[in-house]
């Protein structure tokens, strides 16, 4: 812009062309073509929400005779309410508790102490050490599968802790491989927050006579609550969705989580989709909770940890 | 935590702000005690679990079930109710969906199964079986044997010659249709495939499909290809394929695809797109005429009083050499794990299971079902079940379908797309055929 008095002539004509365009009267073709493109990604991503939501409100009766892509019938919330019984929907939301929340704890809890030393101290191996976590992130889980599965039915755990008496179809066993796979994540988010924070806080708690413990966990820490909750945000969604190691390393049904679950609404060959829309709409009703309550944060969180690194 | 001298410094900084300061003391204390909450949580869980689950021997016999929908899941509760009243062992079920249950059944095994499980006849209870997974139940067969036919018996036994499995309820793969429908366009049952042509061109001139075939699942196509093959090449030449994969690029097997090509004009437009309860479904509206599927399946779609109105006929004689003795029946049933909790348990259930009494009770009013064991009452059955009762009373063999026939890893992995390519694109049968028997030769010889 150029400075004010010295063009008194151009000046007021130039801004006036610009407020003609902020009025809308030409609006420039870059930004039509901006809210066309979001208006059409917006559309792609909701129809097949809305849709199965549309299902979900017919009866299954209906929909056989009309057709799936119809108008008419009945409509109602018949499918949601069979759907929370049948499925036994509180009994496996309360399993999904048991496995994500300790997981999520855990995994963020550990990150943050890899990355506190990873970005606070230098030492030979620092940058190898976090390589090592993030490089844990590219391993396929499927590959890792038939060996963990082997592995987790020769340690034995006692009775009270899991009905199985082994690893293998146990919570704890469950937790623990999802705090191992998604801990490298988490360090890497972690670590390039961390190294946004200025060095002399940390030197200034030197100074003051603060141990490391003390440093990670009252000056550190503390500091890093936009990324804690963008990781968990992000992690609540993962393990939450997680259905591979539910159904590969827990074999009792009563024990799997909501999204297991939800196959107990298929038959052996009838399957009634109005019902199975029905019931993961609800079950992905938690996942929308935890990113509103978190939402503020998790924005701030993944750029700041983005941009500074 | 020692908290003088945190209270030391931040109150230096507190004066300022003092909102913040508590802030972010509060939150981290009441962080340190949500981990320690959490952490505790699933311990806690787990024990009040224990307490309920981990009880074994004695009279509990646990029960693996692939049956988690309602529909069959009621009537197992029904069962184990008169199981306990009649043999004093009580069951407790883990019930898990049909399809994870299947797919799982290798890590459930190994894992630490439940005393006694749902499985399937035919192969998919060899393969196991040879791999020492399961127990014998020839002690269960002293028993039941009487109540047995031969092929059923046979369907039993694994490859060492023990029984393996005690047969419940099972099904007949078929022709099937609508009695209203053809009554009023005076349709009839054909017994030849010329009879069946014929017709087929009848009702695409009536306006109607003529067969309801859909293959979106994958699966209903491999009925079709298991009565074309044994019709034309005998139930000896099909269970020799199904078994030992090594004649798939032969003549017999080209002409199976050949005589198949001239059902597919009369197919469901779009067919490979559609499930097969949409097939039912154009059959239950009368907008198809016929439908090869089994009775398990479209008894779900014919339920209530449309339940008389499905009537079926065996498929169609190709080559009167092997005329139509041979039915594809499906038969589930149950096994024991290797090493049981509750052996003794487990085998006074089974025999109890293995009674047409008990049979019947599970069946309730399912249409879709019929019973293993010989003294069913039939005036309890609708008329599609006593027919059904006819059709496999009649055969001389029993097929249990491709994918329990063949090994699990061949089936699903190469067949199932392979015949959705043929139906897709007829005229590569012969490359497709060569591309099977590759595969089959690997998988066979991987696998022994």
């Amino acid at each position: 812009m150029t400075a004010p008095g010295t063009l008194p002539a151009a000046a007021p004509a130039r801004r006036s062309r610009k407020a003609d365009r902020a009025r809308g009267d030409s609006p420039a073709p870059a930004r039509i073509a901006l809210h066309i493109f979001l208006a059409g990604t917006c559309l792609v991503w909701l129809v097949p929400l809305l849709y199965a939501f549309y299902t979900a409100l017919r009866p299954y009766a209906d929909t056989a005779r009309r057709g799936y892509v119809s108008v008419g019938g009945h409509y109602g919330t018949g499918n949601f309410s069979a759907a929370w019984v049948q499925a036994q929907l509180p009994h496996y939301f309360w399993n999904s508790v048991l496995i994500t929340v300790p997981a999520l704890v855990l995994t963020l809890w550990l990150a943050s102490m890899v990355a506190f030393v990873v970005a606070r101290f230098r030492f030979r191996i620092n940058i190898a050490l976090l390589m090592l976590f993030t490089a844990g992130n590219l391993l396929p889980q499927q590959a890792i599968v038939t060996p963990l599965f082997k592995l987790y039915q020769l340690v034995p755990l006692p009775q009270w802790l899991a009905a199985s008496g082994k690893l293998d179809d146990s919570f704890p066993g469950l937790i623990l491989i999802h705090v191992a796979f998604q801990t490298g994540f988490c360090a890497f988010v972690m670590s390039n927050y961390m190294r946004t924070i200025p060095a002399e806080l940390g030197e200034a708690a030197v100074m003051d006579g603060a141990s490391v413990w003390r440093q990670y966990w009252q000056v550190i820490l503390p500091l890093c609550r936009p990324v804690l909750a963008a990781l968990a945000t992000l992690e609540f969604t993962w393990i939450y969705n997680d259905f591979f190691w539910a159904t590969v390393l827990m074999q009792t049904g009563a024990n799997r989580p909501v999204t297991a679950a939800l196959n107990n609404l298929t038959g052996e060959f009838f399957v009634n989709n109005n019902l199975i829309a029905a019931a993961a709409l609800i079950v992905a009703i938690p996942t929308l909770v935890v990113f509103f309550a978190l939402q503020r944060q998790f924005v701030s969180g993944l750029t700041l940890g983005a941009n500074k690194g | 935590m020692d908290i003088k001298p945190a209270d030391g410094r931040t109150t230096s900084s507190g004066t300022t702000h003092p909102a913040r300061t508590l802030d972010r003391r509060s939150l981290l204390r009441g962080s340190a005690l949500g981990i320690a909450a959490m952490a505790a949580s699933p311990l806690l869980a787990a024990c009040g679990g224990s307490g309920s689950s981990g009880s074994g021997g004695g009279t509990t016999v646990t029960f693996g079930s692939n049956a988690a929908v309602p529909q069959p899941k009621g009537a197992y509760e029904t069962l184990f109710k008169a199981a306990h009243t009649a043999t004093g062992m009580s069951v407790k079920p883990n019930w898990v969906d049909h399809n994870t249950f299947q797919q799982n059944i290798s890590t459930y095994l190994q894992g630490h199964p439940d005393d006694v499980f749902n499985w399937f006849a035919g192969e998919r209870m060899q393969f196991f079986a040879g791999q020492d997974l399961v127990s014998p139940v020839d002690d269960v067969w002293q028993t039941i044997g009487a109540h047995y036919t031969d092929a059923m018996k046979a369907q039993s036994k694994g490859k060492d010659g023990h029984y393996y499995l005690v047969p419940f309820d099972y099904y007949p793969w078929a022709v099937f249709y609508s009695k209203s429908m053809w009554k009023a366009k005076g349709y009839e049952e054909p017994t030849t495939w010329d009879e069946w042509i014929a017709l087929a061109k009848r009702m695409k001139k009536d306006g109607s499909i003529p067969i309801a075939f859909t293959d979106k699942d994958g699966w209903p196509a491999m009925g079709t290809f298991d009565y074309l093959n044994m019709r034309m090449n005998g139930f000896d030449f099909h269970i020799s394929l199904m078994r030992n994969g090594d004649k798939w690029n032969t003549p017999q097997v080209k002409a199976v695809l050949d005589q198949w090509r001239q059902l597919i004009p009369y197919y469901s437009p779009g067919f490979l797109g559609l499930t097969w309860q949409e097939g039912a479904q154009q059959l239950l509206n009368h907008q198809a005429g016929m439908m090869v599927i089994g009775l398990d399946q479209i008894g779900t779609i014919f339920t209530g009083a449309k339940a008389d109105d499905l009537g079926f006929f065996a498929f169609p004689e190709i080559d009167p050499a092997n005329g139509q003795q041979a039915v594809e029946a499906p038969i589930d049933g149950m096994m024991v794990s290797k090493s049981p909790k509750n052996h003794a348990g487990a085998v006074k259930l089974l025999k109890y299971l293995g009674t047409a009494k008990a049979q019947q009770l599970w069946l309730g009013s399912n249409p879709a079902d019929i019973a293993t064991a010989t003294g069913v009452d039939a005036s309890k059955y609708t008329a599609p079940q006593n027919a059904a009762v006819k059709l496999i009373g009649g055969a001389k063999n029993l097929s249990q379908f491709m994918d329990r026939d063949t090994r699990p890893d061949f089936a699903d992995p190469v067949m199932l797309p392979a015949l959705q390519k043929f139906l897709n694109s007829p005229g590569d049968a012969a490359s497709i055929l060569s591309n099977v028997d590759k595969q089959a030769k690997s998988i066979w010889a991987a696998g022994g």
